[in-house]
């Protein structure tokens, strides 16, 4: 094989600007791969912090009663039941502590959260306004809302007498920082509260009727004393979400759903999105396979009476097929290695300068996620495969003919 | 190195036996017969010259004894060896350590030096050009006469010596035959001469045998004996004065 890559090399070495472009070519479509494959999980990324970052991955809540149905007295008679579901109990997740400890203590979780929930209306003067209280404890409001970064006055301060409200229930309430108001849950408990922040999430529905009080005053003004509304989840991994929900159902004994089954179409957004990327990615790798394919067929097409020579000269098919080969793995490997490291500056530089003055990209690619050691090997393996035709028409190659005998 | 060669061959031995060798090329329903019955030997140190009008079917004669042709039917034995039928694995490697070629054009690789051209018959199937080989090569090429010129790029030499880096190249595995296809064709007189000399004294010198097809009666003129070629059988050689041996 050593004499094989020197010929190889030779070949390459002394048509620099075929090599060149070839080299070139290569780079690009690593660039390009490496380029998609950062925007994708890049986009990927800033959609799940923007989405499912503040959604629960796992959702633990009480199991929906099933209605029984009473069996017939009458054995063999088939009976038609109208089921409705029981209205008695309210739903919530009694003795909470155990399930909640269960879960902390999952391998796959990075927090757990209970959450208490309920709706109520806000009162201040004669302005009522519906909002859906959430009651968390004041060091898990960030994994249950972006709140903090959206406050726009105030603080993201959660104490016993305070509620965070949105920007738009502020302004419907003319209500600022500081300022009380009086909150009547749906079991008509009131409790007079201080706004001690005001955020803007940039959703209308969140900003005008969502508010957010400390976990303990919620459980009292919303009359939960002995259970909570339901337990939210952030997972190590975002991906194993339905095995972990799964885990967490078997272990509790509630309902436990994922966030793909809860968020539907933001899924399939997000699925469809990476297939759309490695559609794009695959016609890189072909585009790569054909660029290499076709200069190292014209190749073998002007070196014929050269080959024709080594063939008379007893040279094996084998070496001249190897010799080939070796082009197109050192055109793959020289070409990703231009391509990968020019992948890794342009999504840097973009992710640098492309952003909007707020700081927030407007090219949301993640430098760090190009899977660049893939794209090296894909480029360099795609290479090998596209100079395998080239090399067996080299290898074809009739020596009478090639040198005119 | 050798490992197809018998031990030895005894003087009287053909080197190579040609037995009743036709040749015919089938271009659709055409077919179009270039050899009709060829017969001969050649011994051991022979310096040949194979001679005929143009289309006589020479080339294609060199091409079957170089084994890049297989006979349409007839036999042909080298060395005790029958190449008729061989499989192409087994020609290839017997053409390699056995036969070296010398053509009208040089046929160097223009990306490789003199010496690398010399050294490439036996480095391609050898893993590599070894300290031996290429002591091989300087010596071949300081024979030829470009010991000063042996790292020079094949493309900046002259055609003379570009033609004697390929009588080099055919010499470096110790082949028992040269076949040589108008091997002055391309060159000037002057140079012509130089280069027959040269496969005289390496005939006269290593005792190789030459089959050298031309059609220039002066290097004719300088081999031992001839092979007349006329519409693919053999034919009467013309008078040529012979050459001392």
């Amino acid at each position: 094989m050593r004499y094989e890559f020197k010929v190889a090399l030779r070949y390459l070495a002394s048509s620099k600007f075929q090599t060149v472009l070839l080299v070139g070519g290569v780079g690009v479509g690593v660039l390009i791969f490496s380029f998609m494959t950062a925007l994708i999980n890049g986009l990927t990324q800033f959609q799940i912090d923007q989405t499912v970052g503040s959604i629960p991955h796992v959702v633990i809540e009480p199991k929906e009663r099933e209605p029984r149905v009473l069996p017939s007295d009458h054995s063999g008679t088939e009976v038609l039941a109208a089921v409705q579901r029981g209205t008695v109990q309210r739903e919530q997740i009694r003795f909470w502590q155990n399930a909640l400890e269960t879960v902390e203590n999952d391998p796959a979780t990075r927090v757990a959260v209970p959450v208490v929930a309920g709706n109520a209306l806000v009162t201040r003067g004669q302005v009522v306004e519906p909002v859906s209280i959430t009651g968390v404890r004041p060091e898990h409001l960030s994994e249950v809302a972006a709140i903090a970064p959206a406050i726009v006055a105030g603080t993201a301060n959660l104490d016993l007498d305070g509620v965070l409200i949105g920007a738009r229930l502020a302004h419907n309430l003319s209500v600022e920082v500081g300022q009380p108001v009086v909150i009547r849950s749906d079991r008509g408990r009131e409790r007079t509260v201080k706004v001690r922040g005001i955020f803007s999430i940039g959703i209308e529905s969140l900003d005008e009727r969502v508010a957010y009080m400390n976990f303990k005053s919620a459980k009292a003004l919303l009359d939960l004393d002995h259970g909570i509304s339901r337990i939210e989840v952030k997972l190590k991994d975002l991906d194993s979400a339905a095995s972990a929900a799964q885990a967490f159902a078997g272990a509790t004994g509630l309902k436990a759903t994922a966030w793909p089954e809860k968020n539907k179409r933001l899924f399939d957004a997000i699925q469809g999105q990476n297939s759309t990327g490695g559609l794009i990615k695959f016609f890189a790798i072909v585009t790569i396979v054909i660029g290499v394919a076709s200069a190292l067929l014209l190749t073998s097409v002007r070196r014929k009476p050269e080959i024709g020579i080594m063939r008379s000269m007893g040279v094996t098919k084998g070496f001249v097929t190897k010799v080939f080969v070796l082009q197109g793995v050192l055109v793959g490997i020289m070409g990703a290695l231009v391509g990968a490291p020019a992948a890794y500056g342009f999504c840097a530089l973009l992710a640098d300068v492309a952003r909007r003055p707020d700081g927030t990209p407007i090219i949301p690619v993640d430098p760090a996620q190009g899977n660049y050691l893939a794209g090296i090997a894909l480029a360099t393996i795609a290479s090998a495969i596209a100079a395998i035709l080239p090399a067996r028409a080299a290898a074809k190659v009739d020596p009478v003919e090639a040198i005119n005998l | 190195m050798n490992s197809l060669i018998p031990p030895s061959n005894d003087a009287g031995t053909p080197l190579l036996s040609v037995r009743d060798i036709f040749k015919t090329y089938v271009q659709g329903e055409v077919e179009t017969e270039v050899l009709k019955g060829i017969s001969f030997d050649l011994f051991r140190g022979e310096l040949v010259s194979l001679l005929g009008p143009s289309g006589s079917g020479k080339s294609t004669l060199l091409s079957v004894l170089g084994t890049l042709l297989r006979p349409t039917s007839g036999r042909f034995t080298m060395r005790g060896i029958d190449l008729t039928g061989a499989a192409e694995v087994m020609l290839t490697a017997f053409r390699n350590r056995n036969i070296g070629f010398v053509f009208q054009y040089h046929h160097l690789l223009p990306d490789f030096t003199a010496i690398e051209n010399v050294m490439f018959p036996a480095a391609a199937t050898d893993g590599g050009e070894t300290d031996a080989i290429e002591e091989r090569a300087a010596m071949l090429l300081a024979r030829v006469g470009l010991g000063a010129r042996m790292h020079f790029k094949a493309t900046k030499l002259s055609g003379g010596q570009k033609q004697r880096v390929a009588v080099a190249r055919a010499l470096m595995n110790r082949p028992a035959l040269v076949l040589a296809d108008e091997p002055t064709g391309n060159l000037d007189r002057e140079s012509a001469e130089q280069v027959m000399e040269l496969l005289a004294e390496i005939n006269a010198e290593s005792g190789t045998t030459f089959l050298i097809s031309t059609h220039d009666p002066d290097i004719a003129a300088r081999c031992h004996r001839h092979i007349t070629v006329i519409d693919g059988r053999i034919g009467e050689t013309p008078p040529f004065p012979r050459a001392a041996a």
